[in-house]
């Protein structure tokens, strides 16, 4: 008995101890973003707002939010059609090609994204894209898509497809009964795949570190440029703003489905 | 004329690959739902990487210029292969690689044990702890540990102060630094395709063995984990191949070059394209073969594996 109660609290010493190491650094960005030196120190010496105020007035930062909504719209756009249009047909129809999609498109997501920003940057340098904004969303649509994909593949497994077929029987055409019998069913995965890739563009920054110039930079990559200078709470500043976005998707998927589901689509 | 005539041709080609697809699949609307994708990935996955390819057989180019086009050379391999850095260079790689992987699969498997016996409120809070800081960018992820761990840091001053420590650790920067910091990227991954195969199984089977009189541990490794074996494979392969190719925590937290740094210093500030692809092929390579012998050995151990 005495064995048992020590391996229980060994058990849960060891997943407290994860639990402190998961949330840790995120407690740290947050606090340090309200400290009151030049220096990141934790904890501050005293607390101010002074970093969030000069964040305001500075519009290289504000520039970089602007660049980090248009990739992210625009990866949650093309992504969402990319991984929603083959996922309906793979449903439709399992055949050779749908076979062969599914690796095809987790791939990507085993390749370093070093190597990635190094392939797509010679590739686009040919095209003349380097640095556009068309570039970036083509770069964080190959790591979102599979996201949207798997996603809408456990969506469409648990749709009952009679539906789609009592539709047909009732004569309608195929837009017609995808839009009123199909997507009433799915809009919350399609939200939730959307919601997903729009995160993963807004966070990644490897390719964008190739990928970008100055003028479509993202805010991890200039968050990133700071840090290779110098340690300064405005990056704490920045990283709060981020979490804080994070948090809110978080949120807002696991209300439109829940958070155990959720979790599962993530790996 | 020649450009109808490898127009024609073209649609020839087109025509002899998707008859025997259209064939073998029940319907039309269902390959053109999946084309685009398929193009998608053709055209941004695909193409690129054998124009990679293509490059990491050229010439070096002359001075300002990425590599000489057109020409045929292995000169770049030939550096990859026998000089000392980029040896050197792989080493420390791979070292962060397998440590990392280690590390990240044994402690997901025991946090995603701890979410799958949890319930309510404690269940939502694990998987939060775990989700959060995946959706999070890598570079936040990694220099809160600077503060944290450095000579000056809060770690080493707390076991000062209590007189644990008379010289401070050097944590950061240095290979342990790297390898917290790239656990911390990689863990929420390996928990959640860990307990997403733990998700399916049954309870039952656990009590089973415990009432046949298999101790606690003794449950979990000879009944938990052959089960959640598929989970821990991909687990071990995300983590192998994200820490293998890891830039961010090395830069900020070890001391130490990985071959994502040189490569990115080769291509944004030396220019020498034919080097840099090469030392990528090679990687790719050589990772790929450390995870198709990963996988295989963890295979042995149960379960069957899936793709997602």
């Amino acid at each position: 008995m005495r064995k048992e109660r020590l391996e229980t609290a060994l058990f849960r010493t060891g997943y407290l101890a994860v639990f402190a190491f998961m949330l840790l650094p995120l407690a740290v960005v947050v606090v340090t973003s309200f400290g009151n030196s030049g220096q990141l120190a934790f904890p501050p010496t005293g607390f101010s707002l002074t970093w969030y105020e000069s964040f305001f007035n500075q519009t290289d930062w504000l520039r970089a939010f602007d660049n980090s909504l248009v990739v992210g719209l625009g990866t949650a756009v093309v992504a969402t059609i990319l991984g929603v249009t083959a996922a309906f047909g793979q449903e439709l129809d399992d055949g050779l090609l749908g076979r062969l999609l599914a690796p095809l498109v987790l791939l990507p997501m085993l390749i370093p994204p070093v190597i990635f920003g190094v392939t797509l940057l010679v590739y686009f340098t040919e095209f003349g894209l380097r640095g556009s904004y068309v570039s970036l969303i083509l770069a964080h649509t190959l790591w979102a898509t599979p996201l949207v994909y798997f996603v809408m593949r456990s969506v469409f497994s648990r749709f009952d497809w009679q539906q789609l077929d009592a539709a047909h029987d009732l004569g309608a055409g195929p837009v017609r009964s995808f839009v009123h019998v199909v997507l009433p069913n799915v809009k919350h995965g399609i939200f939730v795949g959307a919601l997903l890739a729009f995160i993963v563009s807004l966070q990644e920054f490897v390719m964008a570190l190739f990928l970008s110039n100055h003028t479509t930079e993202t805010i991890p990559v200039v968050a990133w440029n700071q840090l290779r200078n110098s340690l300064s709470p405005m990056v704490s500043v920045v990283s709060t703003f981020l979490i804080l976005i994070s948090l809110g998707a978080i949120v807002l998927a696991a209300a439109a489905t829940n958070l155990n589901w959720l979790s599962k689509q993530l790996s | 004329m020649s450009g109808t005539n490898s127009n024609a041709a073209a649609s020839g080609v087109i025509e002899r690959v998707w008859k025997p697809l259209a064939a073998r699949s029940r319907s039309k609307r269902a390959l053109l739902l999946m084309l685009p994708l398929v193009v998608f990935e053709l055209l941004i996955f695909v193409a690129p990487f054998l124009i990679l390819l293509r490059i990491s057989l050229s010439e070096a180019g002359e001075r300002g210029t990425a590599y000489a086009e057109g020409t045929w050379s292995t000169d770049a391999y030939a550096d990859v292969l026998t000089g000392e850095v980029a040896r050197e260079v792989i080493t420390h790689s791979f070292t962060i690689g397998l440590i990392a992987t280690a590390i990240a699969v044994v402690t997901g498997l025991l946090y995603a044990y701890a979410i799958w016996r949890a319930d309510g409120f404690t269940k939502s809070l694990l998987l939060f702890s775990v989700v959060l800081p995946l959706l999070t960018t890598l570079v936040v992820k990694t220099y809160a540990f600077r503060p944290l761990l450095s000579p000056t840091g809060t770690l080493n001053s707390l076991l000062e102060s209590i007189g644990l420590l008379s010289t401070p650790l050097e944590i950061v920067p240095g290979l342990a630094g790297a390898i917290v910091g790239q656990v911390y990227i990689v863990l929420p991954y390996a928990v959640l395709a860990i307990y997403s195969v733990l998700a399916t199984m049954d309870w039952q089977l656990v009590e089973a063995a415990r009432d046949l009189g298999a101790s606690r541990p003794r449950s979990v490794l000879e009944v938990v984990v052959p089960q959640a074996m598929p989970g821990i494979i991909v687990a071990t392969v995300i983590s192998f191949a994200w820490s293998v190719g890891s830039y961010a925590a090395p830069f900020l937290l070890g001391d130490n070059v990985t071959f994502a740094m040189r490569v990115e210093g080769q291509i944004l500030r030396d220019f020498q394209w034919p080097t840099a692809t090469a030392l990528s092929v090679v990687m790719i390579g050589a990772m790929l073969v450390v995870i198709a012998a990963l996988v295989t050995i963890l295979s042995r151990f149960g379960g069957e594996m899936e793709y997602a």
